[in-house]
């Protein structure tokens, strides 16, 4: 656990208490507190140690004023500001903690606005002041606590509360305790702290805050746009402008209120969700586990790919855009693009390497059916990779009114985190659908197939800090990982950058990008999302490479024993059982990502059917 | 002094010419160079090829596919400039995107530049953040000059932040357009051009994108301390080869 030393003043004491090296040191700017920080400056201290300003209902100009002045690398929020306030704050690059006080009740649906916009949570005791009262809450009530955000416990903290402390860590209530947070406690007058107490209050607690739960790891993406040390952006100056109006917009206009209204209805009423979780009684027979299939094949234009393109569009449309342009390749997210233009009455260019156009006619004829045109790309290897530089080129020659829709979790910093957002709402509903049907909401397993990464990260993202779930990602092997014809990335990437993103992409050891090979057009892509390349990292995720031969008939063994024809994309995930031995009693939730009819001719000719 | 900073204290306008290295053929890069310099070209971007250029149209495009094609890779063109020194004196910077460079090693490269002679480079997608936090010491203590880009929609406190970083000169892309996509300058540019040279920036600029003939390079250089030829170049050599340089380089200058 972290350690957080609130109520900094007085220069000489902060360098000192600096040496104890605390995660975080709090400086208040806050009139009316005896700890406001009036200085000029703070003085030097290790780097490793966040500065955190905290505010009450501060205006924006001056919480910003004070971040650049002192550098801060995190604030934290003590009064009403709204989850608008925290996004824009947000977009600044420092870390957001948000103060809830308790006492002895709370109402945990106050979080709920708060997550999307918040780093961290901290509960605080109610009290007379904001902060700072001396006196502790009861801590058992975040036994309740819905969320899986990582929080910071404050109030009344001190040396007397060590043995309490050592029994919270023990307590389920502790679960996504992030951080303590102590101040007036360890005062010898208000903002002088006690170094000798602290010192204490540390060795005493060495063992808690030392030990790192493993749920304390960070999957999510951080305040600069990384996973780890994938992701950022990597763009020429000419996407500069598009590409930072979005980053410090996205989160802001995700959390509006009647965004997310407009969003919501339009996945139920027409993309017709909840998309079912189905337990597959059968399959589940065959392989001696329990298997569900959340069908996301049963998705207007049958993928999970409209749950992104609806959101970007409203994302677009509240950004004042009005060209929308789009790479694809089998022509699934094209389809989904070209769809969403078509309800909004917006512009669409759907870019397409030349060989795909080539294998996919029918996909182009649905684009064209919904208005848009689809533009072939000619160079390098006129597949996926070379639709996605052309339509970069666009967003280049047309960088006011365009909105370009990536059908990924890839691309520079916020894409991956934007799409995974969009796509999020498949784990969302996982968790009350699995709740429903067993009375838990974890599976054991959570099963995706990744080529860049969409449906994978929103199955996940819900799950990712659960570390009793386990997570499978499901690349394509294509004739062999060894063949010199695959899509594994994860086996065969290195870290590169590719189309804006630091990730694991397939390249020469020269740099340059190499081309993939899967029979499944959807998976045929030389990188990954940098979230999948730190969850690959870290081990949080098992990574598996299926070829397109166990891929193939495990999609028409789904057909024969379910009754459903899968995506040849979607096959590769159904393929693992032959591989991968579960318990009877596990429960494994697969992604049926997509559905098989765009695949028939493949089908066809594989099976000659 | 680097080459690059001696070169922009000299009192003339400067004409700076970009190639694809590698293209046409793969020998061809001493001999591009060279013929430059004879012909008054003041200073050279060598082109490392990428696979999958962002920022490039068709014809800087097609003349990577075509270099990767013929062999180029980084070790190939740090092998072929190894003595370019003995016989070139005018500022030579290498172009190329970030990839190829970060697998080499981002300090390895650096330093093999430095035994080179090159003086400078430029990375469009490195952003001047990263860089500013993770690269700019080893750049200098190689001695390299990295030259930034700004456009149209670049705002004003970000150029000043650009300029802050530079030790050079500051690449001006004449448009919001990706290399090779237009001819001749309008209002729009010219305005742009404007706002800019009023800005009191510490590093001069050169304007690059857009520039094809003596006209827009003569137009171009009204408003900033040079131009760089791109695109018009790399279809001289695909239409005439390497051998009538001074054609192109006269048919610029008079």
């Amino acid at each position: 656990m972290k350690l957080k030393i609130c109520g900094m003043k007085y220069q000489d004491n902060i360098k000192h208490v600096a040496t104890l090296q605390p995660d975080y040191l709090g400086f208040i700017f806050y009139e009316k507190s005896a700890r406001n920080f009036d200085s000029e400056s703070i003085p030097d201290i290790d780097e490793a140690i966040k500065k955190t300003g905290v505010f009450v209902d501060a205006t924006l100009e001056f919480v910003i004023d004070k971040i650049n002045k002192h550098n801060l690398q995190a604030v934290q929020l003590h009064g009403n500001e709204s989850p608008e306030y925290c996004s824009t704050l947000k977009s600044e690059k420092v870390e957001i903690i948000k103060v809830f006080s308790v006492k002895d009740e709370f109402n945990f649906e106050r979080l709920k606005p708060y997550e999307a916009v918040c780093d961290f949570f901290l509960f605080d005791t109610k009290g007379k002041h904001p902060g700072g009262n001396g006196y502790t809450f009861d801590w058992n009530l975040l036994s309740d606590y819905p969320s899986t955000k990582p929080f910071f416990l404050s109030g009344g903290i001190g040396l007397e509360e060590i043995e309490d402390i050592k029994q919270f860590t023990n307590s389920k209530a502790s679960k996504y305790c992030y951080a303590l947070d102590v101040n007036s406690k360890f005062e010898i007058e208000p903002g002088l702290k006690n170094i000798e107490a602290l010192k204490a209050f540390k060795k005493n607690l060495s063992e808690v805050l030392d030990y790192k739960k493993e749920h304390v790891m960070n999957y999510n993406v951080n305040e600069k746009g990384y996973y780890g040390e994938f992701g950022g952006a990597f763009i020429p100056e000419m996407l500069y402008p598009n590409v930072e109006e979005l980053r410090q917009n996205y989160l802001k206009v995700m959390a509006e209120p009647d965004f997310i209204k407009e969003f919501d209805q339009l996945l139920k009423d027409y993309v017709g969700r909840p998309s079912p979780l189905y337990f597959a009684k059968r399959l589940s027979e065959k392989y001696n586990t329990k298997i569900y299939l959340k069908r996301e094949d049963l998705n207007h234009t049958g993928a999970h790919k409209i749950n992104n393109t609806i959101g970007q569009i409203l994302m677009a449309k509240r950004l004042g855009k009005h060209r929308i342009i789009a790479e694809t390749g089998a022509g699934q997210h094209g389809v989904a693009t070209a769809t969403v233009c078509a309800l909004m009455g917006l512009e669409c260019i759907v870019y397409m390497g030349e060989i795909d156009i080539a294998r996919q006619a029918p996909n182009v004829a649905r684009m064209k059916m919904l208005g848009a045109k689809v533009v072939p790309a000619l160079s390098g290897s006129r597949t996926l990779k070379d639709a996605t530089n052309e339509a970069i080129r666009d967003w280049i020659n047309n960088p006011v009114d365009t909105h370009y829709i990536i059908g990924s979790a890839i691309g520079p910093h916020p894409y991956p985190d934007m799409v995974t957002r969009f796509q999020s709402v498949i784990s969302e509903e996982i968790k009350w659908q699995l709740k429903e049907q067993t009375g838990n909401e974890n599976p054991d397993y959570l099963v995706a197939c990744i080529g860049g990464g969409s449906n994978a990260a929103g199955t996940y993202y819900h799950y990712l800090h659960e570390p009793e779930v386990g997570i499978i990602a499901v690349e394509a092997a294509g004739l062999g990982v060894d063949s010199g014809e695959s899509a594994a990335t994860s086996v065969l990437g290195k870290e590169g950058i590719i189309h804006g993103c630091k990730t694991l992409l397939m390249q020469t050891k020269d740099g340059q990008i190499t081309e993939p090979y899967s029979i499944s057009a959807g998976l045929d892509y030389p990188g990954v999302g940098p979230m999948h390349a730190h969850l690959a990292k870290t081990g949080r995720a098992e990574f598996m490479a299926i070829t397109d031969d166990d891929a193939m008939n495990a999609g028409l063994e789904l057909c024969k024993l379910e009754g459903i024809i899968p995506a040849i994309e979607s096959s590769h995930a159904l393929a693992i059982f032959e591989q991968r031995k579960f318990k009877p009693n596990d429960v494994v939730v697969v992604s049926l990502s997509g559905r098989g009819d765009k695949d028939l001719n493949n089908y066809i000719e594989y099976f000659k059917i | 002094m680097n080459r690059i900073q001696t070169k922009l204290a000299e009192d003339k306008k400067l004409l700076s010419i970009y190639f694809t290295a590698g293209y046409p053929n793969i020998d061809d890069t001493a001999t591009i160079i060279e013929n430059l310099e004879k012909n008054g070209v003041d200073m050279i971007e060598i082109g490392l090829p990428f696979s999958d250029p962002l920022a490039d149209g068709p014809t800087i495009q097609a003349s990577s596919t075509a270099a990767l094609k013929n062999g180029m890779t980084t070790e190939v063109l740090f092998e072929q400039l190894k003595d370019i020194r003995k016989t070139v004196n005018i500022p030579l910077i290498i172009m190329g995107y970030f990839n190829p460079m970060f697998q080499y090693g981002v300090e390895a490269f650096c330093k093999k530049c430095q035994e080179i002679g090159i003086d400078g480079l430029i990375i469009p997608d490195l952003p001047v953040d990263v860089y500013h936090e993770e690269y700019q010491a080893i750049f200098e203590k190689y001695g390299l000059i990295n030259v930034f880009l700004i456009t149209p929609q670049t705002s004003d406190e970000r150029i000043h932040y650009i300029d802050s970083i530079s030790n050079g000169f500051i690449y001006m892309v004449s448009s919001a357009s990706t290399t090779g996509a237009q001819s001749g300058f309008g209002t729009v540019q010219t305005e742009y051009f404007e706002r800019i040279g009023k800005m009191n920036l510490k590093n001069p600029q050169v304007i690059g994108f857009g520039i094809s003939n003596n006209e827009t390079f003569t137009q171009a250089t009204q408003y900033a301390k040079g131009a760089i030829i791109g695109s018009a170049f790399v279809k001289h050599v695909t239409n005439n080869g390497v051998n009538s340089i001074d054609t192109f380089v006269n048919s610029i200058l008079n």
